[in-house]
């Protein structure tokens, strides 16, 4: 069972290594990644709001916990 | 790990050369300029430019289901304001700062219970068409009947003695009178070619919470930046002290938190702390030239006092002797309110997938994202989104976004619990003698022989008339009640659907306009495989805000020579005129047609001390007499008032001579009161002011719009006109709570936002320099335009006179003295509508005076390098003399601060 985890853990990880590995993009052909539609995060104000009031009214771990602090709301 | 990215990067090279036969010499001189040190961006990570954002929104909640019971409190809203700012120290080492203030107040949940258990209890008035339903008041003890399996039952209304099951709960509505949190972050970062690193920290402030927090960040990217690599790790640490409410907390049975619970002037607070670790890690991979895939796996770790102070658990206690006793007929349930448990630790892992593709037909991308999380106290959750950012023509952005949410209940969760015991129970000895004891004394034990007489506990006789004896009751068994309970619907199972839009608006270079609103409905029946067995919660609320985003780099990309060329000071030259202190408004004009400038002001008032009868100290007693009215004595009198305004100034040059100006602003205000020496005593009924805390109010205040016209421009003067509106866009009917059964009633007039009327505020000014001198003086002037506002009063009318000089420190610098004169009127009419009248600040003739203060200011202007173009300004306004209408509290100052950036 453990050995079964480790493999699958070991596969997953020659995986992702293997996929970035093939992956060719040529600085040139980035013109569409760079566009602001493309960010990871295009509206950061948006999110911060959303991120605020999802976490005062839903259990989950909050998705700015990465930055942590926030206050209770407590609301 | 760095090694394999090495000889990637050597292979990718090797490639590139090999490529370069191939390729047409423009693609290899792209290409060679793009893989210089810096130039290359990081795919999804675009650096952070400099810039400066506002943002207004407004968080408004619906109605809950009280099956009949009228929602006359008004659902929870929010005003959330925020300023954040990007500012580079070097080339790769940025400053980052945010500052959020939110104001709420409304409805809140205290508990769940049974429907039949009437949680929300009508009250009534009289008017003039009869006894009607004035509202509803929160009940949290009572008494319910049950059947055998008990199940909650209904009397029906029409057969009296007809009962029938009635399973359905109901959330029991409190009201929170409006309460203020502020929140500041700092970060800081540095960039290299492929990494990057930051740092952050910031707290937390709220009168019942206060967290800090600090935060550690990195970016590693490799595979010529196709990979991105991110680690982070956070500590936040919370302290809670929460003011119980003076109303409810009789009602609630607080054993379990006795040790945390203090005594603070009345009032009963509840101290807890927490912790929270947090820490994860993510990958950023660009799989073509137009995906990008995102993943990040996160770990929260938190201890302590994790519960939420105001929330109880309604649990119904049922003696078991009577459930047992062989008959069919119904028991009693009695009802309960006892303070929530929560475990005392928390784990949760979530794990984030965001796919990021580029619809080339469009010019779109598309956001699909994908969010798990699981913890162990049962809420596990999923939740998908899923956006469009589309770019129209013209500097127009639009992007719809959807997102679904599901979770599971808390293990713990449950709406209310059933407890097979009696909730105080009597005490007896080890033979079964009822214990009976002098609660003054309550160690001695007394006993009752076979005549109901007391004995000791050696059996003698005891006087009755020498002792005050009753049963010696206890409370009921905790161990029998699950360790962890809460009736909170946040954790509860249930799914929620939300869906909205942001448009985006580039005005030009480096302004932008942004709105967003979204609907969101939280509804048991949506969650993932759930029962929805928990409907009673379900609610619905929207979300809407407005922002202004200005990119500086942008606007000195468009300057080229904004930093060291003495070719900037000739063409901006003309925009140099030396700005007035930082208290003055309308105090300078933009020069140039077509120029833009934004900036921000904040004011902070403070009044403390004495309190004041025209410019003399005065006595409680002479309050208590003569501060009120006639009829009604003075009770309480303010202790602190502070007054804080953030206000966004936008001014546009049409032409020359003439600039436009619009002005929102945003209020906090923030008082206490103390009780009078010599007050006369309560009055049952009457509003009374309760414990320790103060109150807060705070969202938008009023508008200002002008117009600036250029009358004289001579060399070395200047004079110009102010014809401007203010519009009455603050709140002038803010209300206390229901307390002990009192309604709150208005509050304060100093307390409500704005004027509530439409103001003419005129102004004249006259500036002029020599050198290194400048100096000018300015009369203003407020006019209300409407007898009164929709309470009922008007404010009194303003004038003020002022006149200012000031010298250059250095070309940078200037430093300025100020004299001021203001004239203010007393506040006419009153409030049409209940306030408590319990103190002078209630009284219309205790407001306005004559003011005389000395101002002291610094401005900056930074004349070039980074910062270029920003300027600051700072004034403390020391009072002088003051002489008072009525009686009011003593003034202690005021500073104003003050940030512009011409665009």
């Amino acid at each position: 069972m453990r050995k079964s985890l480790y493999a699958k853990t070991k596969l997953v990880l020659v995986m992702c290594i293997g996929l970035s590995g093939c992956v060719h993009v040529a600085p040139w052909e980035r013109g569409n990644l760079a566009k602001s539609q493309m960010d990871l995060d295009p509206h950061p104000l948006q999110s911060e709001r959303q991120s605020h009031n999802y976490s005062s009214r839903e259990a989950a771990p909050s998705d700015k916990s990465s930055s942590g602090g926030g206050g209770c709301g407590c609301y | 790990m760095p090694q394999r990215s090495g000889s990637n990067l050597h292979s990718r090279n090797l490639e590139v050369q090999s490529a370069k036969p191939r390729n047409t010499t423009l693609q290899a001189l792209t290409s060679a300029a793009l893989v210089l040190p810096g130039l290359l961006i990081t795919p999804g990570h675009a650096a952070g430019t400099d810039r400066v954002n506002f943002q207004y929104s407004r968080y408004q909640e619906g109605e809950r289901n009280l099956y009949g019971a009228p929602n006359s409190l008004k659902p929870i809203s929010a005003d959330v304001l925020h300023g954040s700012g990007i500012f580079s120290l070097t080339d790769r080492t940025k400053f980052s700062f945010s500052y959020t203030q939110d104001t709420w107040s409304g409805a809140t949940q205290i508990t769940t219970s049974p429907l039949v258990a009437n949680g929300n209890r009508l009250y009534y008035e009289n008017t003039s068409s009869g006894v009607t339903v004035a509202g509803a008041s929160p009940i949290i003890n009572n008494r319910i009947l049950l059947d055998r399996n008990l199940n909650p039952l209904r009397q029906d209304p029409e057969g009296g003695q007809s009962l029938s099951q009635d399973s359905r709960s109901v959330l029991v509505m409190s009201y929170a009178s409006p309460e203020t949190r502020n929140q500041a972050n700092f970060g800081l970062s540095r960039e290299w070619n492929e990494a990057a690193f930051n740092v952050g920290g910031g707290f937390s402030r709220e009168r019942d919470y206060k967290s800090s927090y600090g935060s550690l960040g990195g970016r590693l990217d490799f595979n010529q930046k196709l990979t991105t690599v991110k680690l982070g790790a956070g500590y936040t640490d919370s302290a809670v002290g929460a003011i119980l409410d003076h109303d409810a907390s009789p009602y609630i049975t607080k054993n379990a938190f006795s040790e945390q619970i203090v005594k603070r002037g009345g009032s009963e607070v509840l101290l807890g702390d927490r912790q929270d670790w947090v820490a994860n890690m993510g990958l950023t991979q660009v799989l073509t030239k137009n995906a990008l895939v995102d993943a990040n796996i996160g770990y929260t770790h938190s201890n302590g006092y994790l519960e939420n102070p105001y929330k109880v658990m309604s649990v119904i206690f049922v003696d078991p002797a009577a459930l047992n006793n062989n008959q069919t007929t119904p028991v009693i349930g009695d009802m309960r309110a006892l303070l929530e448990q929560r475990p005392n630790i928390r784990n949760q892992v979530a794990i984030n997938t965001k796919y990021i593709q580029y619809i080339g037909a469009f010019d779109a991308a598309l956001h699909l994202g994908y969010r798990l999380s699981v913890d162990d106290w049962g809420v596990n959750t999923h939740t998908f989104d899923a956006s469009w950012v589309q770019p129209i023509a013209s500097g127009w952005t639009l992007t719809p976004r959807i997102r679904y949410y599901s979770q599971d209940a808390a293990s713990f969760y449950k709406p209310y619990l059933i407890s097979q015991q009696t909730y105080r129970k009597i005490e007896v000895d080890s033979s079964g003698r009822v214990i009976w004891i002098d609660p003054s004394n309550p160690n001695e034990q007394y006993f009752r022989d076979s005549d109901f007489n007391l004995i000791d506990q050696n059996g003698n006789p005891v006087n009755e008339d020498l002792v005050n004896v009753q049963p010696k009751t206890s409370l009921f068994d905790s161990g029998k009640l699950p360790d962890n309970f809460s009736s909170d619907y946040r954790l509860a199972g249930f799914g929620a659907l939300s869906g909205g839009a942001t448009l985006n608006k580039m005005i030009m270079k480096g302004v932008a306009l942004e709105a967003g609103f979204e609907y969101y409905t939280h509804a048991s029946s949506m969650q993932l495989g759930g029962s929805g067995g928990n409907s009673f919660a379900d609610f619905g609320y929207y979300v809407a805000n407005a922002a202004l985003k200005l990119d500086m780099e942008q606007v000195n990309f468009a300057r080229p020579n904004i930093s060291n060329s003495h070719q900037h000071e000739d063409s901006t030259k003309q925009h140099h005129h030396k700005i007035p202190p930082a208290g003055i408004m309308f105090g300078h004009m933009l020069d140039k047609p077509g120029d833009l400038m934004v900036g921000y002001r904040f004011m902070h008032n403070w009044t403390n001390g004495h309190m004041m009868h025209g410019g003399h100290k005065v006595s409680d007693q002479t309050i208590v007499q003569q501060g009120c009215s006639d009829t009604t004595p003075c009770r309480f009198t303010p202790d602190y008032m502070n007054m804080s305004m953030h206000m966004l100034d936008i001014m546009y040059a049409p032409a020359k001579w003439l600039n436009v100006m619009l002005m929102p602003t945003f209020m906090t205000m923030d008082m206490n009161l103390r009780e009078l020496a010599g007050r006369p005593a309560p009055v049952p009924g009457v509003h009374e002011h309760q414990g320790i805390a103060g109150h807060e109010t705070g969202a938008v205040g009023d508008t200002y719009i002008s117009s600036l016209v250029k009358l004289i421009n001579i060399p070395g003067h200047r004079v110009h006109m102010n014809l401007g509106l203010s519009a009455p866009t603050g709140k002038v009917d803010i209300e206390l709570r229901r307390m002990a059964q009192i309604d709150g009633g208005l509050i304060h007039f100093g307390m409500q936002l704005g004027s509530g009327t439409w103001d003419f505020t005129p102004s004249l000014t006259y500036a002029g320099e020599k050198n290194r001198w400048s100096w000018g003086t300015q009369l203003s002037g407020v006019k209300r335009m409407e007898d009164k506002n929709k309470s009922g009063y008007r404010l009194g009318d303003v004038f003020q006179a002022t006149t200012w000089g000031g010298y250059d420190l250095t070309q940078w610098l200037t430093a300025s003295v100020r004299g001021a004169y203001t004239l203010q009127g007393a506040i006419q009419r009153d409030f049409d509508r209940f306030n408590a009248h319990i103190g002078p600040m209630d009284f219309p003739a205790n407001y306005g005076g004559q003011f005389w203060d000395i101002g002291l200011g610094l401005n900056a202007r930074i004349p070039g390098g980074r910062f270029a173009g920003n300027r600051f300004g700072f004034e403390w306004l020391e009072p002088v003399r003051s002489d008072f209408n009525g009686f009011q509290l003593d003034r202690k100052g005021a500073l104003s601060a003050t940030w512009s950036y011409l665009f």
